[in-house]
């Protein structure tokens, strides 16, 4: 069996410029929807609270929904996932304890009726903390657990879920420091359910609940894990091939990198670390690809001495085109279980890798190889002009 | 077939047999063992054939695909250095009162980690500031005006000091999760100021913050020396021999030992002298921070006569008279009062350090201490090394501050997934990986015939061999690295169709079979090996600059290029090289 049967001869390179003219287009356009739009971050990165739930029985998204707002919880959205009769939802908030802006000025209020306070500070609400001074302690040393317990009560009383009330020790100047912390959103979010839904009883499958240093720690983490594998790809390549190859590769891998992120910004399909697993797997096989392509360009330009860059490109893309196309198909088929069988994640996975084989399949031939004839034209000017003014140096 | 070949095929067999006898803990797990029972090391073991790996080089599933809980403790490391350089502030005033420098007030702000001194008598100050510098090296001077000065704690000591509460807050955390009896739990710092704890299982997540969220019990408890209980209940009730418990002495008193907590404390449960209660010191650690074997009992008065909460601060240093150990305690103004009266009643008795209701130690009072300064001396006990006593004296200091000064510790992420939630997961995925796998391997027997089946032998051992090779650095498989699996099988997959097309282009070209096979492997060496190592360079930087899911992919990724490298050239070639060269084949099914 072949798929193509005799050799092609394609002017690929011929059409570089248009499309290395709509690929920028296209890229740019990735990026400013980027920095407009944003993607639609997990909380993962956003941080905040994402609990997924399966009723017993069924229930409308909009039951659920309804159900939140009654509950206060109004930014709640809910999202169905598998099928309607699997009854299951991703529950997201923004916030990850339930010290909320709303939530703060309720309990402080609480706080200064606890007794005299020297003052209270600023809530911390990215990490559910209130501090706060007495004039003196809530209780002696010997009732100061239960008047500890007793200032939790009262806090909760308003609404607001407290995990302890901590006694930070005396201060200097007179008073005793104390730190409310605040209970996680994830309770909130199952009481009001439990609340507002009654006789529909479900189970929490999972809570995945981050707050936002961690989120800015993870991002941070990956662009510099991208940098580094750059830096060491371009010095390999430089090293096997010729230096004018590596950026072309590098370009690719952006590329490709950005098309798969463009997916995920127009589909608004939620960025989160598996989101970060295809980029990693669509910058692996796209490395992979051109550096298959330049392998043969390599080949050709031993064999072919003296011919120009484009030519060769072009002989060595038409020869290794079953090969391409093969390898590209074969990959999308393995992907098609779970396409079929994916739900969630899983599927959002296999939808972004298809797009990451096709676009890292176009980018080895339109953005790669272009590229590296670019440089080699430029390096070829500018040895010319170089050759100048030796030769003006040697007349002077 | 020539002597390279017969060399090879040793090689290649013996890859697969090994790979297929790394993989026996593994199957162990998964098919032998109940699925609660999944983590369990010690059970694992026992099933295991004799000549099967040891336990540990077992593939285990992610918290994403078992169920269980991730969380990552922030502690509030800027909160508690506020607090201590106002503590410093006041250090500072009363050394100039102690030493009759001069008459200071003190104001300070804790926000800038800022502390000034006035002075009543302008020209003290310069005597002032030059012994206090020299003396509190910890400060810097920030500003001089007249008669006020301004310190300001120094950048280094800020970092030590976070360090320090992490390490504090990681000890309690640890000597909690020991108590709680889990063993497969995962604790360790994250960046600079996190902890992360990994519980796999079905574990209550609720029981679990609670425990990891809250705040350290420090208590100061009042030995009992004269009773004889514990010898006293060991000849009425001597215990079972199972349970490993022996009456032994420390220190000259009757105690009773035993290598399992619970069962120790069931021994004594309700026997208890009236208002007592024997609470328990771990005698022996399997490693620095490890697990507890062996605890001993100390029967301690019920009443708290003072808590942590009164503690100022604790460090460590040498015996000017001495060199030996020991450990300042500081104790605020009602603590230096209550700590007074304590020691003035009991000369002579023996105070224990509880920490979430575990003995760190119990030194002997030797005389009333009144200013709620005191010093814990570490005595030349037997057997112990100098060096081993000062190691002694830092963990007792920050047992003393762990539970007195925490640095208060929230949770910053927690990622929680539902066994059930998981085994879907699983059930799904290897669904989805199975069918994948089934039409890559039906398309190249269909499309490269012999030379397809070919490939699929080696794509097979491929996906073992990086089975294999996780389990050998007992690596935890997660979704993510499922992603990695399912590339490196795909990247394999393109190794063999360049190898296929190459061999192809030779036959067009007229060459032989025999001639058209090792020229065809021959040319896509290169090609493939570049491809693999470019690749490999990326998974190589992921794998050690990235974290949690991502470094699952890497490692997959990693393992599986290699694999996948010997697979598609040395796999393949041997199978070829027999089927034209060894048959003598005039013609190759490609």
């Amino acid at each position: 069996m072949q798929i193509i049967k005799n050799k092609t001869n394609i002017d690929f390179i011929g059409k570089r410029r248009i499309a290395l003219l709509l690929s920028s287009l296209l890229n740019l356009g990735v990026l400013v929807g980027i920095a407009i739009f944003g993607f639609n971050l997990g909380v993962d990165f956003a941080g905040g609270t994402l609990v997924e739930v399966k009723f017993k029985e069924p229930v409308s998204a909009d039951a659920v929904r309804e159900a939140g707002d009654k509950g206060g919880l109004h930014d709640l959205t809910v999202q169905r996932i598998g099928a309607d009769a699997d009854a299951s939802f991703l529950l997201r908030m923004g916030g990850t304890t339930q010290l909320t802006a709303d939530a703060a000025t309720k309990a402080e209020g609480v706080v200064k009726g606890l007794g005299e306070t020297k003052f209270v500070q600023k809530p911390d609400l990215d990490n559910g903390l209130l501090n706060f001074r007495m004039a003196a302690p809530l209780a002696p040393a010997e009732d100061d657990k239960a008047a500890r317990a007793k200032a939790k009560a009262a806090i909760e009383a308003v609404g607001v879920g407290v995990k302890d009330v901590v006694r930070v020790g005396e201060a200097q100047g007179g008073g005793i420091d104390y730190q409310v912390q605040f209970a996680g959103m994830e309770l909130k979010i199952s009481s009001v359910l439990r609340q507002n839904l009654p006789g529909k009883d479900f189970e929490v499958r999972r809570v995945d609940y981050v707050g936002p240093q961690v989120g800015k720690q993870l991002r941070n983490k990956g662009i510099m894990a991208l940098l580094w594998a750059s830096l060491f790809i371009l010095i390999y390549v430089a090293f096997r091939f010729e230096f004018k190859f590596g950026p072309g590769a590098l370009m690719a891998m952006l590329h490709d990198l950005v098309m798969v992120a463009g997916y995920f910004l127009v589909s608004r399909r939620e960025f989160n670390l598996t989101s970060i697993a295809v980029l990693l797997t669509v910058l692996g096989y796209s490395i992979n690809d051109t550096i298959v392509i330049y392998d043969r360009i390599r080949e050709e330009m031993a064999r072919f001495k003296g011919k120009p860059l484009p030519e060769i490109i072009n002989i060595a893309v038409n020869d290794t085109l079953s090969r391409t196309i093969l390898t590209s198909g074969v990959t999308a088929l393995s992907l098609v279980g779970l396409l079929i069988f994916g739900v969630g994640e899983i599927f959002d996975f296999a939808a972004a890798m298809l797009i990451g084989i096709i676009v890292g399949t176009y980018s080895s031939v339109y953005i790669a190889s272009p590229l590296t004839i670019w440089l080699d034209e430029r390096a070829a000017a500018q040895q010319s002009g170089g050759n100048n003014n030796k030769l003006k140096a040697k007349t002077a | 077939m020539d002597r390279n070949w017969w060399s090879r095929l040793v090689l290649v067999v013996s890859v697969a047999l090994g790979c297929m006898w790394f993989l026996v803990p593994t199957y162990y797990s998964f098919f032998k063992l109940d699925r609660a029972d999944r983590n369990n090391v010690k059970k694992l073991e026992a099933i295991l054939p004799g000549w099967a790996p040891p336990a540990k080089f077992r593939l285990s599933l992610g918290l994403d695909l078992q169920g269980g809980i991730h969380l990552v403790m922030r502690v509030d490391t800027d909160t508690a250095l506020n607090k201590r350089s106002e503590r410093r502030g006041s250090q500072i005033a009363n050394y100039v009162k102690d030493k009759k420098l001069g008459e200071v007030t003190l104001t300070t702000n804790p926000e800038l980690r800022e502390v000034t001194l006035v002075a009543k008598d302008p020209g003290t100050m310069d005597a002032i500031e030059k012994d206090v510098l020299a003396t509190f090296e910890d400060f810097t001077k920030v500003k001089r005006d007249g008669a006020s000065l301004t310190l300001q704690l120094v950048d280094t000591q800020i970092s030590n000091f976070k360090q320090e509460a992490v390490e504090q807050a990681m000890l309690v955390i640890r000597k909690r999760i020991d108590k709680w009896g889990v063993s497969e739990v995962d604790v360790r710092k994250l960046g600079s100021d996190s902890i992360q704890i990994s519980l796999p299982g079905a574990q209550d997540p609720e029981q679990a913050k609670d425990l990891i969220g809250t705040t350290a019990q420090l208590e100061f408890r009042m030995v009992d020396d004269q009773s004889t209980f514990v010898s006293d209940h060991y000849k009425a009730e001597p215990p079972s021999p199972e349970s490993g418990i022996t009456l032994g002495s420390y220190a000259g008193y009757p105690v009773l030992e035993g290598p399992d907590r619970d069962a120790l404390l069931a021994y004594v449960k309700g026997k208890e002298p009236e208002g007592k209660q024997v609470l328990l010191e771990c005698v022996e650690q399997e490693g620095k921070k490890e697990k507890c074997k062996s605890y001993r009992t100390y029967l301690v008065e019920r009443t708290v006569p003072l808590t942590g909460e009164s503690l100022v601060d604790a460090y460590a240093s040498r015996s000017q008279q001495s060199d030996d150990p020991e450990v300042n305690v500081t104790f605020d103004a009602q603590g230096a009062r209550e700590f007074g009266d304590l020691t003035e009643k009991n000369v002579g008795h023996r105070m224990a350090i509880v920490l979430d209701d575990l003995v760190h130690s119990a030194p002997n009072i030797i005389e009333k201490i009144p200013n709620g300064n005191c010093r814990i001396t570490l005595g030349r006990s037997v057997g112990k090394t100098r060096d081993q006593r000062m190691e002694e004296a830092l963990t007792l200091a920050l047992v003393l501050k762990a539970g007195a000064l925490p640095a208060p510790v929230t949770v910053g992420e927690v990622r929680r997934v539902e066994a059930s939630l998981g085994d879907d997961l699983i059930r799904r995925g290897a669904l989805a990986a199975l069918v994948g796998l089934g039409l890559v391997v039906l398309f190249m027997a269909l499309y490269y015939r012999v030379s397809g089946m070919v490939a699929d032998v080696a794509l097979v051992l491929n996906a073992a061999l990086i089975l294999a090779g996780l389990s050998l650095f007992s690596a935890t498989l997660t979704l993510p690295g499922i992603a990695g699996f399912v590339l490196t099988l795909g990247i394999a997959v393109d190794a063999n169709v360049l190898i296929n097309e190459r061999v192809r282009e030779e036959l067009a070209s007229g060459k032989s079979a025999r001639t058209a096979v090792d020229q065809g492997y021959d040319r896509a060496f290169w090609t493939i090996f570049d491809a693999h190592v470019t690749t490999f360079i990326a998974g190589g930087v992921l794998f050690f600059t990235g974290t949690g899911p991502v470094r699952g992919f890497a490692t997959s990724l990693v393992i599986g290029i290699v694999a996948s490298l010997f697979t598609s050239i040395v796999v393949t070639r041997l199978i070829t090289t027999w089927l034209v060269h060894g048959r003598n084949s005039e013609s190759v099914s490609v």
